[in-house]
């Protein structure tokens, strides 16, 4: 995924356009499983490259799927990792990718509105300071396993 | 060009090295050599969209997975649709040796490696999804042939996913994936692995021998003819069968113990070949047709009565096949018998009209039966290759 984004940035380059460049959101996948179903919650993931000249902030989100949408870090609390929101959202520096990934960074989908199953697409949208407001229109659902572990933690997290 | 380079390089090092310099020198140039050629291997990059689903009409590969699923018994047909779905993504970016989405390994996807992989649907999955009349022509289960000696872990499958490579590493990372995606709408019902020669071991475009020795493949069509086409390929039907095939499988024993016994001329007779050229027995190239009129000067056949490509060959035009099959081994018992044999896998347009007939001569009467025991055994639909933006047979699932 570093990989895709270096060589964006490079193409970019080669084209000269440098200066004018865009954020690109690059292997974008929402996750399915056992949490992901009508009241519960799952995770937007994937690579945003910034290629502007200015930083931006990733700030939230929307998709019709979710009552809440929250830009969150896994962070190690009481010894725990566990993940909380991010305060002024994810900052990504001129030229920089900021890679969303279980165990990581993501897209918080909060109060599901439906279940979401295994090769669903849904509509992701991206919100940004700095950048104008970017749309997916599929966000491919992917049985994953990777970063459950927080999400038992995080419900009683949330609630304080 | 690249060893050029290797020597110049290897050669630098040696005037630094002084006393070892040629050694090292020569080194160098052999580590270099070998990464150009891996790097050769791991970038073979094999079409995933068109007409067909790729990993049929293509020249063979290092090590395959052939992995049955039986579907959950919530599965329908729009979650085959999802199924689908996450499959083509995946495959679309293994093809380009790229790692899937949410990808736990990715750096296990080191290149392409000549990856394919296709997806085929059992009869069985027409029947639980109640689309039986979706089932195309000539798609039949086998009867029972009175050589099978089948076992119920390796036959049989609702779907099959059948993937291959050049690199076992590469075809280890690319079947989890699928099979991760595969498990919210089935279970694995089998898993059988094989192999054939790792590339640059024989030319490309030389036929692969079996583990009986013998040349195995001569007598198909030629990739990329209108031959293949015509054989393989259906050019009538639904939508999502045009440009698809019927899969046959069968897992099939070899005895070696008891071949091994037979001297060359008697192993030659019994499949109506040479062994080392693979020519016909009345013929000096494996580009030879076999004349299966001609007579020794005592009145027998020189391609013998019993031999396999006599009993195979097709009696009507219509009864070819393509056949690629892979060696497997399984195993090696306490007195030393190997188990090895093939994945027999053949594709035509209409297993009824194509294949049945020659699996039903070979039944009757073909001396290789002593030696081979089908133990394993399995039909597919193939549907047709997905265009970019759509889904591996998306319209019978939509
Ligand atoms: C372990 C099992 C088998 C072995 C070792 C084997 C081996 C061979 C060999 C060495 C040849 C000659 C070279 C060539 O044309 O490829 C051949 C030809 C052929 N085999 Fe088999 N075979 C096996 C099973 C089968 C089965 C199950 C079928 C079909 C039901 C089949 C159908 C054919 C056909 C159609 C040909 C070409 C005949 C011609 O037109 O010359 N084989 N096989
Ligand atoms: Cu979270």
């Amino acid at each position: 995924m570093k990989k895709i984004a270096v060589l964006l940035a490079s193409v970019l380059l080669l084209a000269g356009c440098a200066p004018a460049g865009q954020v690109e959101i690059s292997d974008a996948w929402v996750k399915s499983g056992e949490m992901s179903v009508e009241g519960g919650m799952t995770a937007v993931y994937g690579t945003i490259t910034n290629n502007t000249d200015k930083e931006v902030t990733f700030v939230g989100g929307e998709t019709a799927i979710a009552g809440l949408v929250e830009v969150h870090e896994m962070a190690m609390i009481d010894g725990e990792m566990k993940m909380q929101r991010i305060e002024g959202g994810l900052v990504i520096p001129a030229g920089e990718s900021a890679v969303l990934e279980p165990g990581g960074n993501h897209l918080m989908l909060m109060q599901l509105t439906g279940d979401l199953m295994a090769g669903d697409m849904i509509s992701v949208k991206f919100d940004f300071e700095g950048a104008d407001s970017i749309t997916l229109d599929s966000v491919m659902a992917k049985p994953a396993e990777g970063g459950d572990e927080s999400y038992h933690e995080t419900e009683m997290d949330m609630s304080n | 060009m690249v060893s050029r380079r290797g020597f110049l390089q290897g050669g630098a090092i040696g005037v630094a090295g002084s006393a070892i310099g040629a050694t090292s020198g020569s080194l160098v140039a052999n580590a270099l050599n070998n990464t150009a050629a891996e790097t050769a291997t791991a970038k073979r990059q094999l079409p995933f969209y068109g007409k067909h689903q790729m990993g049929i009409e293509t020249p063979i590969q290092a090590v395959t997975n052939l992995v049955a699923f039986d579907l959950k018994p919530e599965t329908d047909r729009s979650s085959m649709l999802r199924w689908m779905t996450l499959l083509t993504d995946d495959i679309a970016r293994l093809s380009r040796g790229e790692p899937v989405l949410a990808d736990p390994a990715p750096e296990l996807a080191i290149g392409p490696a000549g990856f394919s992989a296709y997806v085929g649907l059992g009869k069985s999955m027409f029947i639980k999804l109640g689309m039986e009349s979706d089932i195309p022509a000539g798609f039949i289960d086998l009867p029972a042939f009175k050589m099978d000696q089948l076992e119920e872990k390796f036959s049989g499958g609702d779907v099959v996913i059948h993937v291959a490579a050049d690199d076992p590493i590469a075809l280890s990372h690319a079947t989890r994936s699928l099979v991760r995606d595969s498990i919210p709408f089935a279970s694995v019902r089998w898993t059988q692995s094989g192999f054939a020669h790792t590339p640059g071991v024989v030319k490309s475009g030389v036929t692969h021998r079996n583990l009986m020795g013998q040349i195995d493949g001569t007598a198909n069509p030629q990739l990329n003819s209108d031959d293949f086409a015509s054989v393989v390929w259906m050019d009538q039907g639904p939508e999502w069968a045009v440009g698809g095939t019927q899969m046959v499988f069968r897992r099939i024993a070899m005895q070696l113990d008891t071949w091994d016994q037979l001297g060359t001329k008697s192993k030659e007779e019994v499949i109506g070949r040479k062994l080392a050229s693979g020519a016909p027995l009345t013929g000096t190239l494996e580009t030879d047709a076999p004349d299966f009129a001609a007579r020794l000067p005592n009145g027998l056949s020189v391609i013998p009565d019993f031999a396999h490509i006599r009993r195979a060959a097709p009696e009507a035009f219509k009864e070819r096949i393509f056949r690629r099959p892979f060696s497997y081994e399984a195993g090696i018992s306490e007195s030393g018998s190997v188990d090895v044999g093939l994945l027999w896998c053949s594709y035509q347009a209409n297993i009824e009209e194509q294949f049945l007939p020659i699996q039903r001569r070979l039944e009757e009467f073909d001396l290789l039966n002593k030696w081979t025991v089908p133990v394993g055994s399995a039909t597919f639909f193939i549907p047709k290759g997905p265009e970019p933006d759509s889904v591996i047979a998306q319209a019978l699932f939509s």
